[in-house]
């Protein structure tokens, strides 16, 4: 571990995401590489054409699991910093709805890292997405988060 | 029946469909010692019968954890029964 995950940054915002300062943000001399995941709001869904989405989250146990993920990220990966920001509220196509970016020595661990960061925050992170279409709107199909085993054969 | 002095006190959190449906994001609840989180998915299902169609897709947290459902309750716990999550 090259760092304890203090320095890192996790946020839950309602405003537009600055990629650019984030980005710059993480880097120190030290760092050889920074990889960045840039999610945004698609123009359709599934051949429909989508106006604008909103998103909500259960936010104190969404930051909680985001800074799971760091953690487990300076566990399994040799990065230098990590920054996860996620957007809330309505957005309009092209917006950023989740910005991601690590910082490391070299640049298999950061790419490594921003895969597992995005991949495990669609898996775990209790955030909501509602698609807005001329007539209508739906909740976006998300994943099941895995249940913890029974609580009868954990200590509680 | 063995009953605790007195009852539990809960908050129940309400997202995204679920929200929709029950028409409300937080409720305070007043439950007997020894209710599971699934004992309290079965009264919101009994009070909106919608809701018991999506049991099967939804995960039940305690406290900002995700929980199974057999996991009991404790007073002042906050609880909710989470859709399958879409973020990104």
């Amino acid at each position: 571990m090259l760092n304890a995950a203090e320095n890192d940054l996790f946020a839950l915002v309602h405003e537009p995401i600055d990629t650019a300062a984030l980005a710059r943000e993480i880097r120190a001399d030290r760092d050889g590489a920074s990889v960045t995941f840039d999610g945004f709001v698609r123009n359709e869904s599934h051949g429909r054409r989508t106006l604008y989405l909103e998103y909500e989250a259960y936010e104190p146990m969404a930051l909680a699991k985001m800074r799971e993920i760091g953690q487990s990220i300076h566990e399994k990966f040799p990065i230098h910093r990590l920054t996860i920001v996620h957007r809330l509220g309505h957005l309009e196509i092209g917006e950023t709805s989740v910005f991601i970016a690590v910082s490391a020595p070299h640049r298999r661990a950061a790419f490594d890292a921003c895969r597992y960061a995005i991949d495990t925050l669609k898996r775990i992170v209790p955030i909501w997405k509602k698609e807005f279409f001329n007539d209508g709107a739906v909740w976006a199909e998300g994943e099941l988060p895995p249940a913890p085993p029974s609580a009868s054969k954990s200590a509680s | 029946m063995p009953q605790a002095l007195s009852n539990l006190h809960l908050k129940v959190l309400f997202f995204g469909r679920l929200r929709e449906l029950t028409g409300f994001s937080e409720e305070s609840l007043e439950i007997p010692a020894g209710t599971t989180l699934a004992d309290i998915f079965d009264r919101y299902a009994a009070r909106f019968p919608k809701l018991a169609s999506f049991r099967s897709s939804l995960v039940a947290s305690r406290n900002q954890e995700f929980a199974s459902w057999d996991t009991p309750v404790l007073d002042d716990d906050t609880i909710s029964f989470l859709p399958p999550v879409s973020g990104g």
